[in-house]
């Protein structure tokens, strides 16, 4: 490696993040040599696009469509990162402190963007990503994207906080399978007499773990009850204790007390509701979209239910006639502050954002699209029916706090409401305690 | 051997009478010594390269406030006092202790007997000693999730015994207390055949006539035990529980693993400083440089210990 000598003395923490990423950059370096020596004959055209594992199959699909038809003769790799977002997020925070790495193109996580843009890691992209191309997209994704007015990626797919209800079981029990609860309540009456009737062992099942998806149900609850966590107008301030955030925690940590949700429900993740409602043991689950493939998949899947057993609506509210809201999931699409070939990369992400790739994400993998088109497209729409609930839920979708120091405020609700869940701590201690504890951080890193 | 020794340190402490750097001075006056030296400070320099620096810079770090985006400054005792007052820190220690006595103290209690009788001649006695060192193998991180798969409260085998048996009916990963119990028992269940191995080897250095020559006197099984297996070993036993202490003392993948990062220890909290959170890596180094400290303490408590043994 070619690194600056930097004299010790002096040295700032950026500085020896650099010097020591050095090391596990020219590690990752000589990895990538080693894995991709047939290409090593790499023209200046070659960019390095930087993604998760994909299940469908539909990321190699758009690369190789990519490679073969745009007329600039780019050509794209494709680095395969850790399927832990967690992970993948540490190991482009270390090479981004390290000098910026070599990856020109980066998928993200959307509650990314504040952060990398705050530290000035990826590219701002409000030249090129102009208003005629930012009114295509939803609202939802496009505001989670934005720090202090200027976007920093475009959104590539997105994702809602859903509820799933089992029609047959509702019917049996006497409901119409057509009406799922709008409220909370109304939900734990029905879990309870389906539970009761031993149609399910479980009433609901939601992610209450202490991780990220703990933090999206938390909010969904707060929201739902008309509370909020950052003030919308000025996000440096923290207003999560208000009493309907507090309303809002109760009622999460009351479908666990009313025995609508197993105790255990402060361990599940994604994947424990997925088994539990795939299993047939559970009348309700919220859960993100992606659950319709694995329902439909069957034996593939290894579902015991079919796609004629269930429903998806919206999350229910907090009282009759309010709106239950939902959590902005979903991925974007960065460009490296540092990347050498900034039009190539825009090429691509152009591309890869664009209504052609949306629709064979939709239709392949039932990916949902931050596009307004595709929803409006018949040929999308009549194949995959959560696309249809989503463009209804767009004014019911909400972004995660939008903020730089969105990992140490992430940190602390996850703790926060786990332990809120569990009824170690009162939902209004814990809205309290995470009201100076979040104030803190804000106050911490903005001085 | 007893005379050498002593005659040894009789020479030590006459050697350190006329003060350390005449002495340093008299070392390299000797031409073959000087020698000697210059052809370990390669080792000596590269020694202090890679882990002498890096332990000095982190204490340095550990004073300095850090902030992204801003230029760092000197912040003295501050990052200490905030870890101090944590209450994440404290029950990270608290974990941490309670983990490491309870695991340490029933592997050396269940080592013991298992060395004893894996140190007698019987049929397949070295396919015996494989197979009970068959879970030390394992990566701790497959290990950890496969437990908590048989800790989990829809499939999982060890969550249905305790609730058919009435022991804990409570989901057990939901719980931090019935989570650090299961990490126990789960590193007893991992290491107890590590410490087993290591006592079996101070097994085999006691000479077998001693055991002869105090049968001939009459002293039963017990009485031998007591009276010479214990003793003879004890320096072996020490150095295998300061090899455990060390490591249940920096337990991380067990924790974050299996408890999913609902159980914190000292090496968690490191890590959740300094990687996971932007701003809290000052509190991270702190809580780094702690660890190392404390285990250094540990390590030269227990050395100590093994010294004067030795001696006696």
């Amino acid at each position: 490696m070619t690194k600056p000598s930097a004299t010790y003395k002096g040295l700032s923490r950026r500085e020896f993040l650099r010097l020591s990423g050095a090391g596990v950059a020219s590690a990752a370096l000589l990895q990538a040599c080693g894995g991709f020596s047939s290409s090593s004959g790499s023209s200046s055209k070659k960019l390095i696009f930087s993604h998760g594992p994909d299940d469908s199959g539909t990321v190699k699909l758009l690369i190789d469509k990519f490679n073969k038809e745009n007329s600039k003769g780019i050509s794209v790799d494709w680095r395969e990162q850790s399927a832990d977002t967690g992970a993948y997020f540490d190991s482009l925070k270390t090479q981004f402190q390290a000098g910026g790495g070599d990856i020109d193109v980066i998928s993200g996580d959307v509650i990314w963007p504040a952060q990398f843009g705050f530290n000035g890691w990826v590219e701002d992209l409000s030249n090129l990503f102009d208003d005629s191309m930012q009114s295509q997209f939803l609202s939802g994704p496009l505001e989670a994207v934005t720090y202090k007015g200027k976007p920093y990626a475009v959104p590539w797919f997105t994702d809602a906080g859903m509820f799933w209800y089992r029609k047959d079981l509702m019917k049996k029990n006497g409901y119409d399978p057509n009406k799922p609860p709008t409220t909370w309540e109304e939900l734990q009456g029905m879990a309870k007499k389906i539970v009761g009737s031993g149609d399910a062992k479980y009433g609901l099942v939601f992610q209450g773990d202490q991780y990220e998806g703990g933090v999206c149900n938390g909010a969904e609850y707060i929201w739902g009850a008309g509370g909020d966590i950052l003030d919308p107008s000025d996000p440096t301030k923290v207003v999560i204790d208000g009493s309907q955030a507090t309303t809002g925690l109760t009622t999460e940590r009351s479908q666990v007390t009313t025995s609508t949700a197993p105790q255990a429900v402060v361990t599940f993740e994604e994947q424990d509701c997925q088994t539990a409602y795939l299993n047939g043991s559970s009348a309700f689950m919220r859960n993100w979209p992606y659950m319709y493939g694995l329902i439909a998949g069957g034996k593939e899947t290894g579902s015991k239910i079919t796609p004629a057993q269930v429903g998806v609506a919206p999350l229910p509210a907090s009282t009759p006639g309010g709106k239950g809201y939902s959590c902005l999931g979903g991925w974007n699409l960065f460009i490296n502050a540092q990347s050498d070939k900034k039009d190539d990369a825009w090429e691509l992400v152009k591309f890869l954002a664009g209504p052609e790739a949306a629709k064979i994400r939709a239709l392949k993998g039932g990916f949902l699209s931050p596009l307004k088109t595709t929803y409006t497209d018949k040929a999308v729409t009549g194949k995959v029916p959560v696309l249809g609930l989503a463009s209804s839920l767009a004014d019911q979708i909400r972004s995660r706090p939008v903020s730089p120091f969105y990992s140490d405020l992430s940190l602390k609700m996850q703790a926060g409401f786990n332990a809120s869940i569990k009824g170690t701590e009162t939902p209004t201690d814990t809205v309290s305690q995470l009201q100076s504890e979040m104030q803190g951080i804000i106050d911490q890193g903005t001085s | 051997m007893a005379e050498s020794v002593s005659a040894k340190q009789v020479a030590a402490r006459k050697g350190r009478r006329p003060g350390l750097f005449s002495s340093f001075k008299n070392e390299f006056r000797n031409k073959d010594r000087r020698l000697a030296y210059y052809m370990i400070a390669p080792v000596l320099i590269i020694i202090l390269a890679v882990a002498v620096y890096p332990i000095v810079y982190a204490i340095y770090l550990s004073f300095q406030e850090v902030i992204p985006n801003q230029p760092s400054h000197w912040a003295g005792l501050q990052n200490y006092t905030q870890m101090f007052s944590d209450p994440i820190f404290h029950s990270a220690l608290l974990n941490t202790a309670i983990f490491t006595v309870c695991s340490v103290a029933l592997e050396l209690v269940l080592g013991i007997p298992i060395a004893l009788a894996l140190n007698r001649a019987f049929k397949g006695r070295g396919v015996a000693r494989a197979a009970s060192l068959a879970p030390y193998a394992f990566p701790t991180a497959i290990w950890a999730i496969m437990w908590r798969l048989m800790f989990q409260d829809q499939v999982g085998i060890m969550q249905y015994i305790s609730t058919k048996l009435h022991i804990f009916t409570d989901p057990i990963l939901g719980s931090s207390g019935a989570l650090l119990i299961a990490g126990v028992i789960v590193d007893v269940w991992k290491t107890t055949p590590f410490m087993a191995l290591l006592i079996l080897a101070g097994l085999q250095v006691i000479p077998r006539d001693v055991y002869e020559a105090a049968r001939v006197d009459g002293a039963t099984p017990w009485q031998q035990f007591w009276r010479i297996t214990l003793p003879l070993v004890k320096p072996a036993l020490l150095v295998a529980v300061l090899f455990r202490t060390l490591d249940a003392w920096r337990v991380y993948d067990l924790f974050w693993v299996m408890g999913s990062k609902q159980l914190n220890s000292l090496s968690t909290y490191v890590y959740t400083g300094v990687s996971v959170s932007q701003l809290d890596f000052s509190l991270g180094n702190a809580a780094a440089v702690f660890v190392f400290v404390s285990s250094l303490l540990i390590a030269l408590v227990f050395l100590r210990g093994i010294g004067t043994r030795a001696q006696g």
